[in-house]
C-alpha cells in the first residue's frame, strides 16, 4: 500500500518506455524525413494558401508554372519555358509534356485556366488572389464585376497565354507563389483535405494539429524525391522543437532565439546560416502627430543604438538595415551611409523640428512575437534620453494588425517576409501609396516621386535598369525615414548530420525536399 | 430519472447565457477574422467583399439569431479560416483531450488520494512530511516549467519517452503527469485535511474501540466519509481538463481542444470560438451533473428533492 504511488508511476514509465514505438513518428530512419510547422496549415487547397505553413505544404504537393530554388532563383516548373511579347503585356507559358497529376489526370492548359479561375472566383474565401490580379480582367472577375477573365487564353493543348493589364516584369515570379499552383481540371471536390497536385510529394494523411504525411511521387516530372516519406509534425513550442531535434526526431529545425548562444557553442557543426529575405523595422506612421515631420523620424533613427539591440536582444542574428531591400536581392545596399547611433544629432533634429521639449508616442508590439516585443522595449528605453517618451501598447497579433492597418498606431514593430524574391516585394507593398494599410504600407508613407519610380520599375523589363531603379527608390525612401530601420534577419538552422541535400531556403516556398535524404 | 431530466433542462438557459456573453465579448474585442484570412498583404476591396460574404457587417442581433437557429438545427457552422465543419473539428480534438484528461485524472486520483490518506494516518510522520512537501511543490511549480523539465529529463537526457506528439501510451505519460501534477498536489492536501477531520470524530473512536482493524477503520469508515470534498476536487478538475489545457497541449504538441480554441481566438475565427465555447460548456455541465450524482452515491444523506 505504501509503495503504491511510486510503483504505479514506475510501471507506467517502464511499460511505455519498453513498448515504445508510438505511431511511427520515431526517428526518421532509412529514407524518412521529418520536418515541422509551428501551427496547423489552414488548408491544403492552393486557393486558401495565405499563411506560411499552408504555403509550404502546398509547395510539396503541387506545382506552379514556375518555382523558386532555395536561394530564391526562379526556375521553370510546369511551364518548361516562357516567352514575353507585345512589349511585356503577353506571357506565353509552354507546358511541360507528359505531366500527370497524382490522380493520373493529364496536365492541360485548361487545368491552368480553371486553377486560376477558382482562386479568383468570389466566394472562394482565400483572400490572397493578388498574384493573379495582373492578368487582364482578373481583378474585375474577382470583385464580381465581370464573368470572364479576358487575359487567360489557351493555345492548343500545350500553352497558356496570359495577357496583363499593364507590363509587369516580375510576373513569372508571381506564378511561383502557392496560390498560383495548378490543380487538375475539373478540380477535385475536397482539395483542402485531400490535395491532388503534380508536385514531388503525394499526400498520405493529415492528423490536424499533430502531423501531415507525404510519400514521394514516383512519377514526378523532375525525378522522384530522394527520400521515401516526408512527415511534417506540428510543434508549436520552440523549446519542444529543440528537444525533438536533439532526440533525433526532426531532420532540420530553426534554432529557437533563446537557444542561439548554446547551439553556436555546443553544436556548431550542425548549424546552417543564411541571410533571409526578411526585414525587421518599426513603422513610423508618417501621417500622425510629430511623426509627420521628417526630422522627427530621422531623429528616431539617430537615437536608437540598433547594433546593440541586434546583438543583445536578437542574438546577433541579422545584418543592419540601411534600406528596405535585404542583401541577396539585386538593388540591395547594406553599405549605404546613413543613420547611426548619435543621440546628440537626434536631439538637434528634434530641436530643429520644434520639439525641443520632447514628444510622447505610442509603440505597439504584439504578444505572439516574443523577440520583437523585446526589441520594442529596447527601443523605448533608448528613445527616452533624447526626449521621446514612449508608451508601449501590447496587443495580440490580430488586434495589432487591425490597428496598424487603420493607421491608429504611432509606431509599430514589425517584420516583413518576402512573398517572392524580388526587391519589388520590399518596395511596392511597403512604400507605394496605393498599398496603404492592408496592402503593407503601415508607415502610410506617400511620395509622388517614389510612387512613380516604383511603378516604372515594375514596367521595366531590363534587369539592370530595374535594379538601378530599385536602388534609387530605396535610397530616396531611406532619406525620408518612414521607418526606424533595424535589420535583415539571418536564419539559423540546425540539420541532423546524416541529412544531405537540404539547404535553408531564403523564401518559405523555396525548399521542396526533392534532393533531401538520409545518408547511410 | 426525473432529477436528471430536470437538471438537463436547467442547463439550457445556462448555455444560452454562455452564448450571449461569448457573442458580446467577441463583438467588443478588437481584431477581425478577415485580417487572419487574407494574410499579410491584401486590398481593401477583398476585405470588404469577405466581410460582406461572412455577414460580419450585419447587426449583432441578426448574427446571433442566425447562429442560434443553426445550432438548434444541429449545425455549428464552418470555420472561417479552414472552411472545415466545426463539429468535425471538435469531434477530432475531443477524444484526444479526453484521453489526456482521463489519464491525468486517473494518475491524480490514485496518487493524490493515496498520498493524502497515508499522510493523514500519521500526521507529522515522515510520509506526511514528504507528501506535503511534494504537494506544496506540485501546487507551486508552473505547468510550463515542469513540462519542459520533464521533456529535458525523460526525452532528451534519458531518451525513455518521446518529447511530444500523440500516439501510443508512451506519448501520454509526460503530458498526463504535467497536467495531473496540480491535481495530485491538491488532492493530496484535500484528502489529508478531510481524513484528519473524519479520523478525529466520535464514530471512528467507536470503530477502533470495538476492535476493528486499523485498515478497515481508515478505509471503510474514515475514507468513505472524507469522500465528498475529494469528489468536488475531482469533478472540478476533470471538467477543467476535459475542456482542454492550453499550456500542456502546446508544450507537448498534443492535438486537443485547448490548442484548437487558442488558434481560433488568435485568428478571430468566430464560428470556431463560439462552437468551442458551446461544446466546452456542455462538457462542463455534464461533468458537474455527474459530480452531483456522485455526491449522493458517496453520502446517502445528500438528496436532491
Amino acid at each position: 500500500m505504501r509503495a503504491l504511488p511510486v510503483t504505479t508511476l514506475a510501471c507506467l514509465v517502464v511499460t511505455t518506455a519498453c513498448g515504445g514505438g508510438g505511431d511511427g513518428q520515431s526517428p526518421a530512419r532509412g529514407s524518412q524525413l521529418t520536418y515541422y510547422e509551428t501551427y496547423d496549415p489552414r488548408s491544403l487547397d492552393p486557393a486558401l494558401s495565405t499563411d506560411v505553413p499552408t504555403g509550404e505544404m502546398v509547395t510539396l504537393a503541387y506545382d506552379g508554372l514556375t518555382q523558386f530554388d532555395p536561394d530564391g532563383g526562379l526556375l521553370p516548373a510546369l511551364a518548361d519555358r516562357w516567352t514575353v511579347a507585345r512589349g511585356g503585356l503577353r506571357y506565353v507559358f509552354h507546358l511541360r509534356a507528359g505531366v500527370r497529376f497524382h490522380d493520373g489526370t493529364r496536365l492541360t492548359p485548361e487545368a491552368v485556366r480553371q486553377s486560376f479561375l477558382r482562386v479568383l472566383t468570389p466566394g472562394t474565401r482565400g483572400g490572397r488572389a493578388w498574384p493573379l490580379y495582373p492578368i487582364a480582367g482578373a481583378a474585375a472577375y474577382a470583385s464580381g464585376r465581370s464573368s470572364e477573365v479576358t487575359g487567360i487564353g489557351l493555345l492548343g493543348d500545350s500553352a497558356v497565354a496570359l495577357d496583363l493589364a499593364e507590363p509587369l516584369a516580375i510576373f513569372p515570379k508571381f506564378l511561383a507563389m502557392p496560390v498560383a499552383a495548378v490543380v487538375p481540371a475539373p478540380p477535385p471536390a475536397d482539395l483542402g483535405q485531400h490535395p491532388v497536385g503534380s508536385g514531388p510529394w503525394r499526400f498520405v494523411a493529415w492528423q490536424h494539429d499533430d502531423y501531415l504525411r507525404f510519400a514521394r511521387n514516383q512519377d514526378y516530372w523532375a525525378g522522384a524525391p530522394a527520400a521515401d516519406t516526408l512527415t511534417v509534425r506540428i510543434i508549436p513550442e520552440p523549446l519542444t522543437r529543440a528537444a525533438e531535434f536533439e532526440a533525433g526526431r526532426l531532420s532540420v529545425m530553426e534554432v529557437p532565439f533563446g537557444e542561439t548562444a548554446r547551439w553556436r557553442r555546443e553544436h556548431p557543426e550542425l548549424l546552417l546560416e543564411k541571410p533571409a529575405l526578411r526585414v525587421v523595422y518599426v513603422a513610423l506612421n508618417n501621417r500622425r502627430g510629430p511623426l509627420r515631420n521628417v526630422r522627427v523620424r530621422q531623429a528616431i533613427n539617430y537615437a536608437v543604438n540598433v547594433p546593440e539591440i541586434l546583438a543583445t536582444v536578437y542574438g546577433g542574428r541579422g545584418i543592419l538595415a540601411r534600406g528596405a531591400i535585404p542583401p541577396g536581392l539585386p538593388g540591395s545596399d547594406t553599405a549605404r551611409t546613413g543613420y547611426h547611433y548619435e543621440p546628440a544629432e537626434a536631439k538637434r533634429l528634434l530641436q530643429a523640428a520644434g520639439y525641443g521639449s520632447g514628444i510622447e508616442l505610442q509603440l505597439w508590439r504584439n504578444t505572439s512575437n516574443v523577440e520583437l516585443a523585446r526589441v520594442a522595449q529596447a527601443v523605448q528605453a533608448q528613445l527616452e534620453p533624447v526626449g521621446i517618451r514612449v508608451e508601449l501598447v501590447e496587443r495580440d497579433a490580430s488586434s495589432q494588425r487591425e490597428a496598424a492597418r487603420k493607421g491608429e498606431t504611432d509606431m509599430v514593430v514589425l517584420d516583413w517576409w518576402a512573398d517572392y524574391p524580388d526587391a519589388d516585394n520590399f518596395l511596392y507593398p511597403l512604400f507605394y501609396s496605393g498599398s496603404f494599410g492592408p496592402g503593407g504600407n503601415y508607415a502610410f508613407y506617400a511620395d509622388a516621386a517614389a510612387d512613380s519610380l516604383i511603378l516604372r520599375a515594375r514596367r521595366t523589363t531590363d534587369d539592370a535598369a530595374r535594379t538601378a531603379l530599385y536602388r534609387e527608390i530605396d535610397e530616396r525612401v531611406y532619406r525620408a525615414a518612414p521607418w526606424l530601420y533595424l535589420w535583415f534577419p539571418t536564419d539559423l538552422w540546425a540539420k541532423r548530420p546524416d541529412v544531405v541535400g537540404w539547404d535553408v531556403p531564403v523564401i518559405f516556398n523555396g525548399q521542396r525536399w526533392t534532393g533531401a535524404r538520409r545518408a547511410p | 430519472m426525473r432529477l436528471l431530466a430536470r437538471r438537463l433542462l436547467l442547463t439550457l438557459p445556462s448555455l444560452l447565457g454562455v452564448l450571449v456573453v461569448a457573442f458580446l465579448l467577441l463583438d467588443v474585442a478588437p481584431g477581425d477574422p478577415v485580417t487572419a484570412m487574407v494574410g499579410e498583404r491584401a486590398d481593401s476591396a477583398t476585405i470588404a467583399r469577405l466581410r460582406a460574404e461572412l455577414h460580419l457587417d450585419d447587426p449583432l442581433p441578426t448574427q446571433f439569431g442566425h447562429y442560434v437557429w443553426d445550432v438548434v438545427r444541429g449545425d455549428l457552422g464552418r470555420s472561417y479560416i479552414t472552411q472545415r465543419p466545426i463539429a468535425q473539428d471538435l469531434g477530432e480534438r475531443f477524444p484526444k483531450t479526453a484521453e489526456l484528461a482521463l489519464a491525468a485524472m486517473a494518475l491524480a486520483a490514485v496518487t493524490g488520494i493515496t498520498l493524502g490518506v497515508l499522510s493523514a494516518v500519521r500526521p507529522g510522520g515522515i510520509v506526511d512530511r514528504i507528501a506535503m512537501l511534494l504537494s506544496y511543490l506540485g501546487v507551486s511549480f508552473p505547468v510550463y516549467w515542469v513540462g519542459l523539465l520533464l521533456i529535458l529529463v525523460f526525452a532528451v537526457a534519458l531518451k525513455w519517452l518521446p518529447p511530444s506528439g500523440s500516439g501510443g501510451l508512451a506519448y501520454l505519460v509526460l503530458p498526463a503527469l504535467t497536467l495531473g501534477m496540480r491535481s495530485i498536489a491538491f488532492l493530496a492536501r484535500m484528502t489529508r485535511a478531510a481524513m484528519l477531520d473524519v479520523l478525529s470524530s466520535d464514530f471512528i473512536r467507536t470503530a477502533r474501540a470495538k476492535g476493528l482493524a486499523e485498515r478497515v477503520v481508515v478505509l471503510r469508515h474514515g475514507f468513505r466519509n472524507a469522500l465528498v470534498p475529494v469528489i468536488t476536487v475531482l469533478g472540478l478538475d476533470t471538467g477543467n481538463y476535459l475542456t482542454g489545457s492550453i499550456l500542456t497541449e502546446t508544450i507537448f504538441g498534443w492535438p486537443g481542444l485547448g490548442r484548437y480554441v487558442l488558434t481560433a481566438i488568435d485568428k478571430r475565427d468566430l464560428p470556431a470560438i463560439q462552437g468551442s465555447i458551446l461544446f466546452m460548456s456542455v462538457v462542463f455541465l455534464v461533468v458537474n451533473l455527474i459530480t452531483d450524482l456522485l455526491y449522493a452515491k458517496a453520502d446517502p444523506r445528500v438528496a436532491y428533492d
